[in-house]
């Protein structure tokens, strides 16, 4: 097992896929549409993106196969879906960690304006 | 419903699409992706306007570039020497038993679907193209290069015409086509007369099926009358080629050109300065190549280094890169216009 910080920084998809899959089991699709959610549909994953980043992330051991399938009226076979690891958990902690540590080196030298209510919703 | 037919034909698309990814990625997640795909044509086919298709469009091509190139080169890069040996034994006994018996689609294979669909792409779709005359000058210059849309003609009754826009040769319109006396040059002219059209000109006057027409595309740079290119197809002149004689023979009834069934009459918009229709005589319809989209380049050089690029050719084109380009004429759209009728 690699440390989560051998793996950092993640590429945006990378992050924002672990994100989307923080607090449930997700299938493609599924992955697809919070990513979109997330970022205000700045970021539409298509599947070659989206399925790219599973494989190294499956490789890396940051998500894997989940045998649960939790919707089975619209379920189909081909749908698989995803669970974080442990691991993944880390990672994804790790970064956010990183993002908001720049995040606060860019407040200090006061770069930025005052974030607008409700602009983006949070996953 | 024709959205479900549209959203089956994408799919397809898609799927054959798919195999441009290395195989060992297509086994384990073409069937999600191909799932996935067809999810997203039906989020957009909810809210349907051309926008959103046009933009899904987009999307989903440049996903499948980059991806395509990234996983097939990561497949490569995985490759230890073990596997690399392997690979080099696997295309050996590929190429040697082409056509000898049934092989797994390997590495050659994969490759070559890639190579397919870009061929595919570059010889039906569009082509690339550049203009060595002055003849349709004003209109399109000398060393225009140009975009042709293949499929906008494509003959009828072909697949294409029940799925793509597809609208006959009229007149007016801007033609690439094959020169019927060297069919491997493309020539590029305005089409003037279709099937069943009688021609004639009047003193630079253009006077179709008996009425006279002003056509505001042409340049005249020579005012003295020609009697055989101004007042056609009156005084057959010497130069014009056995084919042109044998359409002033055969298709001319009294005083008038009578284009014949399958045929196009074809002149440049530089009128004293073409050799078009009136000279080498009509264009078959099946000799028509395409419409120009747009022009993407335009480089101010002379005729012959066009045709055939030469050393010095690139190096003038490195060295004055910048100065030669016809900077405003990047981009322009050679359009299809209408003769208006003379009062």
């Amino acid at each position: 097992m690699s440390k989560p910080e051998d793996l950092l920084p993640l590429t945006p998809p990378v992050f924002h896929i672990l994100v989307a899959l923080s607090d449930e089991e997700r299938h493609g699709y599924g992955i697809m549409q919070d990513v979109a959610r997330q970022t205000d549909n700045a970021l539409q994953l298509g599947p070659g993106t989206l399925y790219g980043c599973l494989k190294r992330m499956l490789a890396a051991g940051m998500v894997e196969e989940s045998e649960v399938r939790p919707d089975p009226v619209i379920d189909d076979e081909r749908r698989r879906y995803y669970r974080m690891t442990p691991l993944g958990q880390r990672v994804v902690r790790a970064e956010a960690q990183r993002l908001a540590n720049a995040v606060t080196a860019a407040k200090t030298r006061r770069l930025f304006d005052r974030p607008k209510a409700g602009v983006t919703g949070g996953a | 419903m024709p959205q479900s037919i549209l959203l089956r034909c994408f799919c397809r698309l898609y799927l054959v699409m798919l195999y441009a990814y290395p195989r060992e990625f297509r086994m384990q997640f073409g069937g999600e992706m191909q799932q996935l795909f067809r999810d997203r044509c039906r989020q957009v086919t909810r809210t349907p306007s051309f926008w959103n298709w046009v933009r899904f469009a987009i999307q989903s091509a440049a996903d499948w570039m980059s991806t395509m190139f990234q996983e097939r080169m990561a497949a490569v890069r995985e490759l230890t020497v073990q596997e690399c040996a392997n690979k080099t034994f696997q295309v050996v006994r590929t190429v040697w038993s082409v056509g000898r018996s049934t092989q797994p689609r390997g590495f050659v294979a994969e490759w070559a679907m890639t190579l397919i669909i870009f061929l595919f792409a570059t010889t039906t779709l569009v082509q690339a193209y550049v203009v060595p005359t002055g003849s349709m000058e004003s209109t399109v210059m000398i060393g225009d290069h140009m975009l042709v849309d293949r499929m906008s003609y494509s003959n009828p009754g072909s697949w294409g015409s029940h799925l793509l826009p597809y609208r006959d040769v009229q007149r007016g319109d801007i033609v690439c086509f094959h020169y019927p006396e060297d069919v491997r040059q493309i020539y590029v002219k305005r089409v003037i007369g279709i099937p069943g059209d009688r021609i004639h000109m009047e003193n630079k006057q253009l006077v179709r099926n008996g009425q006279r027409f002003i056509e505001p595309y042409t340049q005249h740079i020579d005012p003295t009358i020609d009697p055989y290119r101004d007042n056609f197809p009156q005084a057959p002149s010497w130069n014009t080629t056995p084919r042109g004689r044998e359409m002033l023979a055969d298709d001319v009834r009294d005083g008038e050109l009578i284009v014949p069934p399958g045929k196009l009459f074809v002149m440049g918009d530089n009128r004293e300065n073409s050799e078009d229709s009136r000279y080498w005589g009509l264009v078959p319809r099946d000799y028509v190549v395409g419409k120009p989209v747009f022009i993407y380049w335009s480089y101010d050089a002379p005729t012959a280094d066009l045709a055939n690029w030469s050393v010095d050719h690139l190096i003038d084109v490195t060295t004055h890169f910048f100065t030669k380009t016809r900077w405003n004429r990047t981009f322009r759209v050679p359009r299809a216009q209408q003769a208006e009728l003379a009062r």
